[in-house]
């Protein structure tokens, strides 16, 4: 699991990043758009592997022999569901939640800096009428 | 020491600024909001300076813990020495160029929101200053950076608008590496307080068996990246000329100033305290145990201060605008920071912090001192500049003080600053980077001088915009604020003794962790180390007990 969210984040951080250096502002500003996604999937990957090992899966079940019905035991509870602390360790019944508001955070701040971004470059092309990195840098050098 | 006033000095701006939004076109009233909110976080931060700097060693460090969470659970605010400097010089700057820009800014400018952006620009300087927590410092560099990404594209104009994406981007970019860089210390760690943090790197070190997680390293350039881009050290700075060069004025002043500075001040903070430690220690003959530093991090200190210090000098004598050759000067400043920075030795650290400060003030002066040049001129260019030493004596007087502030000539400030760290330096040896230091203070000298020379010294050949006495007259107050930030640099050289009690202060509490890892998890937290060093210590005398029961061995009893 940890592993594809791995391949899913470099996938993500390498078309911004070709976003990012691209010749139109508005590429740009879809580079910083998935460049922040990027970096909230790799905190999520942070938090570990949302499921349990064997060694977890096997203590789950003998805590559970007291129930009638067996929950599959295998992905871990988010931590309103988790409580039932029979583990010594916690972190081995609950998905981490620490790493989640990290994320909303974050999410937050950047759709802030993405409503200013947009709006820069909806002003920019009022006043210079291109939107092309060539072009408003050669207006910048005659500055 | 608990002391929940601290807050205040965030509280402060953020009210200041929404009050200011509800009064954005009446333009008394918030300018009148604006400096009142500037003068009570400049008194607030003297007075709880003042308080510490008196107080013994264990009650030097303010906490306040926020919604009464402890620590390290819950988000620390911290006031020590060098926040408390820190905030001081900030809130002196912020008002300099505050009260500057009632002389120079455009109408129609002003009332595109600038005295709310201002307030919110301080907000977030002084959470990123007290903070201690690492993702809220992430929090406190977004709230500054956005403020700073308005401030510097207020009124849009053309020139503005086509800079301000290189600052955006990197900025942006930078502060992605800081998120996924702050994740990744979560994930190896477990926590994201800084004072916790740094009492489990304390463990590490104190304990031979165990070594610093894998990938430490990496998270420490990925942090030296990201604070490097702030703060414009070698080979990051690149944004710099260009940004501080379409701004207004006393924005570009205030910006000189201050945020380089906190890019800075996060490397001292965080690095001696926890990322720049290679998980050994040594236990000297006193039976204390110091920290290692890892070579690769100081190696990279090292190497970015000498070369941002020197070839950023060099590209400022090469500059003919004013505005230019200024802002390539903080550049150089950010370099002497940092070679203190990289001796990472206590004193060498107080004299960053006493540098940090004196060149905040001495900086916002000279920017400011170029904004007058402008309004007298209308330009800032040296070929077209002459005489205004005639036809402005004051404004020759306080740039002349100023200028040889930033060089370095005693009995003025830059002279303690570089004094110390310099000394430090050979002390240390690092004599190279002391002989870079010591000739790009002539270059910089140079690079003044020649400002002064076309600018002030020279027969009367530049265009005249405005008859002099005409400016002087509209413009007292940023006459004012050069006088008060003049004064202030002046205040500090002279007075270097006393500010330099603080600053040491603030350069052991830098060194050695321990202070704040009590001060904010509790009398406690350090046991576990002091457990592990007495230990270390027991193994390293026990074999000559082991001799002595040799030769009697009737005296034990065995169990």
């Amino acid at each position: 699991m940890t592993m594809i969210l791995a391949i899913c984040v470099g996938v993500t951080f390498a078309v911004s990043i070709y976003l990012m250096l691209g010749r139109e502002l508005k590429g740009v500003a879809m580079g910083v758009f998935l460049l922040s996604h990027a970096a909230n999937l790799s905190i999520l990957a942070m938090s570990g592997s949302p499921i349990m090992t064997s060694a977890q899966q096997a203590e789950e079940q003998e805590a559970q022999k007291h129930l009638t019905s067996v929950d599959s035991p295998i992905m871990k509870d988010p931590p309103i569901l988790a409580d039932r602390y029979a583990n010594s360790d916690p972190l081995a019944q609950m998905v981490d939640p620490l790493p989640q508001a990290l994320i909303l955070t974050a999410i937050v701040i950047s759709f802030g800096v993405m409503a200013f971004l947009l709006t820069l470059i909806v002003v920019t092309n009022r006043k210079t009428n291109t939107l092309e990195l060539d072009e408003l840098a050669e207006e910048a050098r005659q500055l | 020491m608990t002391d929940h006033r601290i807050i205040l000095l965030c509280v402060i701006p953020l009210f200041a600024g929404l009050i200011s939004m509800a009064l954005i076109n009446r333009k008394v009233l918030s300018r009148l909001v604006g400096v009142l909110s500037f003068s009570m976080m400049l008194g607030l931060s003297l007075s709880l300076l003042l308080k510490i700097t008196a107080a013994p060693d264990d009650a030097s460090i303010l906490v306040s813990q926020m919604g009464g969470w402890s620590a390290p659970f819950g988000i620390s605010i911290i006031f020590d020495s060098l926040s408390g400097m820190l905030i001081s010089a900030a809130a002196m700057v912020g008002l300099g160029a505050y009260v500057h820009s009632f002389s120079v800014i455009n109408p129609r400018t002003e009332r595109r929101y600038f005295h709310p952006l201002m307030q919110f620009l301080m907000l977030g300087v002084n959470l990123s200053f007290l903070t201690g927590d690492l993702f809220n410092l992430f929090v406190a560099f977004e709230i500054m950076l956005m403020a700073s990404y308005a401030l510097l594209t207020i009124g849009g104009s053309k020139a503005q608008l086509t800079q301000a994406y290189k600052y955006i981007l990197l900025n942006v970019l930078a502060s992605t590496i800081f998120l996924m860089a702050a994740g990744m210390v979560y994930g190896m760690f477990g926590t994201l307080n800084i004072a916790d943090l740094a009492r489990i790197v304390a463990e590490i070190e104190a304990d031979p068996n165990r070594d610093l997680p894998a990938g430490f390293k990496s998270l420490a350039v990925m942090f030296l990246l990201v604070f490097g881009l702030k703060g414009a050290f070698f080979p990051l700075w690149f944004w710099l000329p260009d940004t501080y060069y379409t701004v207004p004025i006393s924005i570009a002043g205030l910006f000189g100033g201050l945020l380089t500075t906190v890019g800075v001040y996060t490397v001292a903070r965080l690095f001696p305290l926890i990322f720049a430690s290679d998980g050994t220690s040594t236990i000297t003959a006193e039976g204390w145990m110091l920290g290692g530093t890892s070579p690769i991090i100081q190696t990279i200190l090292i190497v970015a201060a000498a070369f941002t210090m020197f070839l950023a000098v060099l590209g400022a004598v090469s500059q003919h605008h004013v505005r230019r050759i200024l802002s390539v000067h903080v550049i150089s400043q950010v370099g002497y920071m940092v070679f203190g920075i990289a001796v990472m030795t206590g004193n060498a650290l107080a004299g960053c912090a006493f540098y940090m400060i004196q060149h905040m003030v001495v900086k916002c002066a000279l920017f400011l001192c170029c904004g007058m040049m402008e309004k007298h001129a209308g330009t800032d260019d040296l070929d077209k500049l002459g005489g205004l030493l005639k036809r402005d004596w004051k404004l020759g007087v306080l740039f002349f003080i100023a200028a040889m502030s930033l060089v370095g000539l005693p009995p003025l400030s830059g002279f303690f600053g570089k004094m110390v760290i310099i000394r430090e330096g050979f002390a240390e040896g690092m004599w190279y980077l002391g002989i870079i230091g010591l000739v790009t203070g002539a270059i910089t000298l140079l690079s003044m001088l020649k400002i002064w020379s076309y600018g002030y010294w020279n027969p009367d050949q530049a265009p005249v915009t405005n008859k002099p006495e005409a400016v002087m007259a509209s413009s007292k107050p940023a006459y004012a604020a050069i006088t008060v930030l003049v004064v202030c640099a002046l205040f500090l050289g002279l007075g270097a003794e006393a500010v330099y009690k603080v600053a040491n202060r603030a350069g052991a509490q830098l060194e050695n962790p321990q202070q704040y890892i009590t001060a904010v998890l509790g009398e406690d937290a350090y046991d576990e180390v002091n457990k592990l060093i007495a230990e270390r210590e027991a193994d390293t005398v026990s074999p000559d007990a082991e001799s002595l029961t040799m030769i009697e061995p009737e005296a034990e009893d065995k169990p």
